[in-house]
């Protein structure tokens, strides 16, 4: 699948490009983020065009957040639509994600937690 | 002589539509066989006439549906949902027509048209998604719900094949299958924008959230989607109209199309078929469903669905779940949706991010739970280790409200460990069980059984140590029947007999029967009453003469029993009698005081050993009887095949007398003894569930009860002292009816066939004491049958009956459901 990269003040936000992420494209899904997760260390996952995600898909995104706080960084989704926020909510992966409504809330959160840093 | 006063009608105000005209009805069955099913009137099928009538039908419930939605959403009304595993619906045409009241413009439109209302009714199928009497009073409950204009909604399982269609061959239960969806339903509204995603299965992966709090999350599981088929239910006067949503289960999608794509077609679709199996099939009552991996999960598609739309129907008009007990009642009919305090608690505390407390408060104040029966195997419990393979984090929901309550009870008893063992949700046994109607006690706010012997089982039975801790959850709400079914539809010709009497008031208040009492030795009346009732039987026995190919005489008494066969409802006792009354004839030369038709239906569960032989002795019994040149002079047997709403509500109008008979202490209530004495049957029965409580209404000189008391029943199982030989030495009648099963007399072409009744009925460990009630049983069918000679005597009794069913509706069990356990109120 094309993963479409745009980034802003340092942090890489991926456009997810399908509308059901699910056993049936896990891999490739997995195949294709593979890279960013081991270039980036802030990304911004935008899941604006989805509209179902698995167990499969939700194990991904684990995978993601993990693989990214394992070398400290951080994973941020944004753009979710009610039904997928439903799905992460039932498996309670809402509580471990930083989730927010739209995009310049995930890059403005990166952009705070960097000035407490540095604070 | 009495005298006949108009009518008035008590029909509430109801907006008249251009379909209510004859005309416009006729110009609206004429549109929907155009246009719904592309053909002329005049070119359609018997099936497709009915189709394109409930069609027409459809168009005016859905307009009031939508209306009361609004109403109800306009007042903010508190709302009921009635989880239900069945609802045994039956057929819908003419109890809709009925609650429009409008049938008489239908009838004359179908006239017109060329047709006939009643051929019209019998082209519908059954929606049998139900067994017998939880199901059925489901059915009843909703009715009862919209006649009395409250927000109330039943959830249900969208079943593709009801309960199986009984055939009899060779006096043995065949069965086949009732596919009653194969050429869909009119009444279902198709709802898929709302269909929702169950996860099943799967495992919990331990981890921690952001602010380093624990957090276990559900990964890898299946995924099921539910979609909801809405049945409309109209109530008496067309105002109100409330849904029964019906879940199907899908696939989530057509297959799995990885697999698809490397070319294994078969295992894609084998995926697919899987998921939709779940509402594939209605499981039959006393089939062994402990240990049945599908039936959990069908258990818990309901309730996953029902929870997920009571949340959404919640969350459009509110925002705060703390408020949710005071805008949602569920109540749990049994244990089988009883995984709802699981879900209710999953969904407060993992999608909603409510604390412990708050979310066992709500749920508490949400859920009341009836309880249907005492009998120790109908008692559901589900394996730890299923539980953890099928819904692991429900699991670990139910395990920490176990820790959480035996917690209290250990404060409340702290030395008494054998209780907590008693208490706990959870029994230690191998592999360990969770128990399902504890489970339901404690999360409820309200447990109750429906009469009041029941009830007071529970309380000292069934459930002692938890009255012990909460005797202010513990109360009764005896059951009841809808009388717009099972007696305004059911017995028309009864039901003008009263409303030319009495007015018609008693359509939605059954307490104006009350007025029948004056009435009750009028000759002019009785006459009348007595002929209603011979047109039912001569109905019913058309019915036996073409499904039985067995003639029995209208004019003989009805004796009836129909049920599900059970043990515990004792067709073998009435088989017992009827015995003996023919041995009396036959070898003693002495004649019954009345001639009678001894008339039996109802299913046995199929994998069911007993009732299946007990379905094969009725037919062998009537095979000898029927064809003995003089016992066939006094008695005849009938067995009416495949038992089910449509035709109970032939049955039912038809009996003279209602055989309730099973051993006391073993029926929560019946609704069938209610149905039977509404329409003028005379009870034989036990003190046992209802029974009581009509006896109580009708007067005791106008019901036959005999045998063992629900105590003495308990102390004869505990003390262990049944001795059924002592009973057959005692009394040659029992003996000699006992016998005759053993001697080959029913099975002369199959030798030995029915010695297993000589083992069950002299088994001093028979848990239903056939022959400790067998004596009295005999004597009191004496008494019946000294009365039913007595017409005037019989029909005073019988009218009585009918006059004092008031509390029998269930209309009032609804009023009191509501006012105590639901808090609802018309909206």
């Amino acid at each position: 699948m094309e993963i479409t990269v745009d980034r802003s003040d340092g942090v890489a936000i991926a456009v997810v490009p399908i509308d059901e992420l699910d056993a049936s494209n896990v891999g490739e899904f997995k195949r294709d983020i593979t890279p960013l997760l081991q270039s980036e260390t802030k990304l911004v996952l935008d899941l604006s065009q989805l509209r179902f995600i698995d167990s499969s898909g939700l194990g991904a995104m684990l995978s993601c957040l993990r693989q990214l706080s394992a070398k400290g960084g951080d994973l941020k989704l944004c753009g979710m639509s009610k039904q997928v926020r439903a799905l992460f909510e039932l498996v309670r992966m809402h509580r471990i994600f930083d989730i927010y409504p739209a995009r310049e809330g995930a890059i403005h959160a990166f952009q705070a937690a960097s000035e407490v840093q540095h604070a | 002589m009495h005298s006949k006063r108009p009518v008035k009608c008590n029909m509430p105000s109801v907006r008249v539509f251009a379909e209510d005209t004859v005309a416009g009805v006729e110009e609206s069955i004429h549109r929907e066989a155009r246009y719904s099913l592309g053909k002329l009137w005049k070119d359609l099928s018997p099936r497709e006439r009915f189709n394109a009538v409930a069609l027409a039908v459809r168009e005016q419930l859905i307009d009031r549906m939508l209306r009361t939605e609004e109403r109800y959403r306009r007042s903010d009304s508190k709302r009921l949902y009635y989880l239900s595993i069945e609802f045994l619906i039956g057929q819908s045409l003419g109890n809709n027509l009925h609650n429009l009241g409008r049938i008489d413009e239908w009838r004359e439109a179908l006239h017109n048209l060329g047709t006939d209302l009643d051929d019209i009714q019998d082209a519908e199928p059954d929606a049998a998604l139900g067994n017998g009497g939880l199901g059925r009073l489901a059915a009843c409950f909703l009715d009862s719900l919209a006649t009395l204009g409250m927000p109330g909604y039943g959830y249900g399982i969208n079943y593709e094949y009801g309960l199986f269609k009984q055939e009899i061959d060779n006096g043995y239960q065949r069965e086949k299958p009732d596919n009653w969806l194969s050429q869909s339903t009119p009444w279902q509204l198709a709802r898929p924008d709302e269909s929702c995603v169950v996860p099943v299965y799967g495992r919990i992966e331990h981890g921690v959230d952001r602010r380093g709090g624990y957090n276990p999350m559900w990964m890898d599981w299946k995924v099921l989607i539910g979609t909801p088929y809405d049945m409309l239910i109209p109530g008496y006067g067309g105002e109100t109209v409330n849904t029964l949503r019906l879940f199907s289960a899908r696939s989530s999608h057509d297959f799995d199309v990885e697999i698809f794509n490397i070319g294994d077609y078969f295992k894609a679709v084998e995926q697919k078929i899987a998921s939709e199996t779940i509402s594939k099939v209605l499981y039959p009552s006393d089939a062994l469903v402990a240990g049945q991996e599908l039936r959990l999960v069908q258990e818990y598609f309901l309730v996953a669905c029902a929870v997920r739309d009571i949340a959404r129907r919640f969350e459009r008009d509110h925002d705060d779940y703390r408020k949710f007990g005071e805008k949602v009642a569920i109540q749990l009919n049994d244990t089988h949706p009883a995984l709802t305090v699981a879900e209710l608690m999953r969904l407060l505390i993992d999608e909603k991010d409510l604390g412990w407390e708050d979310a066992w408060r709500i749920t508490q104040a949400t859920l009341g739970y009836t309880n249907h029966t005492l009998l120790p195997e109908a008692l559901e419990k589900w394996s730890v280790p299923m539980l953890e393979h099928v819904l692991p984090r429900h699991l670990q929901i139910i395990f920490e409200i176990n820790r959480r309550f035996l917690e209290q009870v250990a404060a409340a008893y702290p030395s008494d460990l054998d209780r907590r063992r008693r208490l706990s949700l959870i029994e230690e046994s191998t592999p360990k069980q969770v128990r399902m109607a504890s489970l339901a006690i404690v999360a409820s706010h309200s447990v109750n059984g429906v009469s009041q012997i029941h009830s007071d089982l529970i309380q000292t039975s069934l459930a002692p140590d938890f009255f012990a801790l909460w005797p202010e959850k513990f109360n009764n709400k005896t059951n009841g029947v809808t009388q717009r079914r099972w007696l305004l539809k059911a017995n028309p010709r009864l039901a003008n007999l009263i409303s030319n009497t009495v007015g018609d008031k008693w359509i939605t208040d059954l307490g104006h029967l009350r007025q029948l009492e004056a009435w009750a030795e009028d000759g002019a009346f009785q006459s009348e009453f007595r002929n209603a009732k011979q047109s039912n039987k001569e109905t019913l026995a058309r019915i036996i003469q073409d499904s039985s190919n067995v003639k029995v005489d209208p004019h003989s008494l009805f004796d009836i029993q129909a049920k599900r066969i059970h043990a515990y409802k004792r067709q073998l006792l009435n088989l017992l009698r009827i015995v003996h009354e023919y041995l009396s004839l036959i070898e003693d030369g002495k004649e019954p005081a009345v001639p009678r038709t001894y008339i039996f239906a109802g299913k046995s569960a199929p994998g069911y050993w007993l009732a299946r032989q007990v379905i094969k002795l009725i037919h062998s019994v009537a095979r000898v009887i029927n064809n003995d040149r003089i016992a066939s002079r006094w008695m005849k047997v009938a067995f009416v095949p495949d038992y089910r709403v449509s035709l109970a509500e032939k049955i039912i109008p038809a009996a003279d007398v209602s055989e309730q008979i099973s051993t006391a202490g073993s029926e929560a209530s019946g609704t069938g003894n209610m149905k039977f004495a509404l329409n003028g049957a005379l009870t034989v029965g036990t003190p046992d569930g209802a029974n009581i409580e009509i006896g109580e209404a009708v007067g005791a000189e106008n019901i036959f009860l005999f045998g063992l008391k629900a105590g003495e029943v308990r102390t004869i199982r505990e003390e262990k002292s049944y001795r059924p030989g002592d009973h057959c030495d005692r009394d040659p009648r029992i003996a000699r009816a006992v016998a005759s099963f053993r001697s080959n007399l029913f099975c002369v072409d199959e030798p030995e066939l029915f010695t297993w009744t000589s083992q069950t009925l002299l088994d001093e460990n028979d848990p239903f004491l056939h022959l400790a009630d067998l004596a009295a049983y005999i004597e009191v069918q004496e008494r019946v049958a000294t009365v039913f000679n007595n017409p005037k005597q019989w029909s005073r009794a019988a009218i009585l009956n009918v006059a004092r069913m008031g509390p029998f509706s269930s209309d009032r069990a609804i009023r009191e459901y509501a006012r105590d356990i639901w808090h609802i109120e018309p909206a």
